[in-house]
């Protein structure tokens, strides 16, 4: 049996006396979409944050790929060259256009040459639809489209994983669809992912897998349907009644 | 009436340039300050040379400071802000008669002075960049950690050059105050503007010149700091890119 792509094992972390994460096991395959729900403060963006290690967890293993990626003794930036990261606040590199956000990772950390990087940065803002704001900066692009350059951002590193922390709670609720229809069609071409959001349409029609968090704690998982129409536990249930209301079962 | 005034004008013009040379160039302190406008043109030079010299000094000092102390782990971030901090409390006076009695890092008072000043500068140069730095949202780290650079990495490529278009008006003041404070050479010998402008009141007798040598020179500190100042502006322009709040 071959490894999974992601195995998270027993995975905790605390911020001083607040415990977060409380022992979190599971398992990812190549080509899975998992949405990550769960109330406020449950630890979704923290296990996310944990998967590539922008937040160290006290204790717990992760394997990428069936090799160990946790620890003092692994090497972060080949762990995070393997997995993308998209921001909920974007986090776009502000001094640099679009293009230029998307070069800067292929040049520094890839080794591409100049022109090469320049033709891989393009190929992907086509991707997002974007090839037209190759030279616009972060300020000068809609909350919508700096999302997109953020998503092209991090495939453009060619990753194995990609890890979406929220990535349309910063944006207007009509330029929510345009992110979204992007990370669909990636879910589409067969990307593994890990998204932390709120939107159910998109939890709904792409995702492979659901999980529900709660005080640090996976409560329940399981294709979407099943959480929405058959829930085990009655959290799950009123929790996503209530999200479901207010960001709409609906595709986005 | 109006006809008599307007043939008059003419003369009237000849008459303000005659009295304007009559006051600088005729008054014989004032020729005595346009006689000698080599020996202050070089002094001008001198300063400049101190002034750029001890900047870029304080620039090499100030901005790895100013990385350590936000960046560096505790061994290297204490001594620098320790040493950051001791220094800002010293005169500048004082630090360069450390430099060129005490430490003697030097025979040429030249160098001596732009030791202080730049040793000086770079400890407040540190904390410009500093403050640059911090307001530096974290997710910019976070991102370019993400893509897998190492932290120096995105210091080098993703925090610094968003720091240094932030500290440029911090940097014109600390550029203003290097300039004027490299007048403290003067106590050195160096023959920048002070020191050239004291030589040629007190050498040859001429005390009585003191007001106009020193106004003469004040006005070339004042063009030389309004002339930086807009340059450094200029830059700020030229390398700036369109900033929003929540990119």
């Amino acid at each position: 049996m071959s490894d999974p792509l992601l195995r998270v094992d027993d995975l905790h972390k605390s911020y001083g006396d607040e415990t977060v994460l409380r022992g979190i096991d599971f398992e990812l395959e190549t080509g899975d979409v998992e949405v990550l729900s769960g109330p406020s403060g449950s630890g979704k963006s923290t296990l996310l944050r944990c998967v590539n290690r922008l937040t160290e967890p006290d204790s717990g293993t992760i394997y990428l790929d069936g090799e160990r990626v946790s620890g003092p003794d692994t090497d972060v930036n080949a762990l995070r060259r393997q997995v993308g990261m998209v921001f909920q606040d974007f986090n776009l590199f502000l001094h640099l256009t679009a293009a230029e956000n998307i070069t800067l990772g292929l040049r520094r950390v890839k080794g591409l040459g100049k022109a090469e990087a320049r033709e891989r940065a393009m190929e992907h803002l086509e991707r997002v639809g974007l090839a037209n704001q190759a030279s616009s900066y972060p300020a000068e692009l809609s909350g919508g489209q700096k999302q997109r350059v953020g998503i092209a951002r991090a495939l453009a590193m060619d990753p194995k994983l990609m890890l979406f922390d929220e990535p349309t709670s910063a944006l207007d609720p009509e330029l929510v669809g345009e992110v979204t229809s992007v990370m669909r069609e990636l879910a589409d071409e067969g990307m593994t992912m890990l998204v932390v959001t709120h939107e159910m349409g998109f939890a709904r029609e792409a995702a492979s897998r659901m999980m529900f968090l709660d005080q640090g704690k996976i409560v329940e998982r399981g294709p979407p349907d099943q959480l929405f129409e058959h829930p085990e536990q009655a959290r799950t249930a009123e929790f996503l009644q209530r999200i479901t209301r207010l960001h709409g079962g609906e595709s986005a | 009436m109006a006809l008599e005034l307007t043939p008059a004008a003419v003369p009237l013009q000849g008459g303000l340039v005659d009295a304007a040379s009559r006051f600088f160039l005729d008054n014989p302190d004032w020729g005595y300050v346009w006689s000698n406008r080599d020996a202050m043109l070089d002094a001008t030079v001198v300063t400049v040379q101190l002034t750029f010299v001890s900047i870029v000094l304080g620039f090499l000092i100030g901005l790895p400071a100013g990385v350590a102390e936000v960046y560096a782990p505790a061994w290297l971030r204490v001594p620098v802000e320790t040493l950051g901090v001791v220094i800002r409390a010293v005169p500048i006076l004082v630090i360069l008669i450390y430099m060129f009695y005490v430490f003697s890092v030097s025979s040429s008072p030249f160098i001596a002075a732009t030791f202080a000043l730049g040793l000086r500068s770079g400890a407040y140069q540190s904390q410009i960049f500093r403050g640059a730095i911090q307001s530096v949202g974290e997710g910019q780290m976070e991102a370019a950690r993400s893509v897998g650079m190492t932290k120096l990495e995105a210091i080098s490529y993703v925090i610094v050059p968003q720091s240094l278009r932030r500290s440029i008006p911090g940097f014109q003041n600390e550029f203003t105050i290097v300039l004027k404070d490299t007048s403290i050479a003067i106590i050195l010998g160096v023959t920048e503007l002070l020191g050239t402008a004291e030589d040629l009141f007190l050498q040859q007798n001429r005390t009585g010149t003191a007001l106009e040598l020193i106004l003469a020179i004040s006005l070339v500190y004042f063009v030389l700091t309004v002339t930086t100042n807009r340059g450094l502006e200029f830059a700020g322009d030229y390398f700036g890119v369109p900033t929003g709040e929540n990119a």
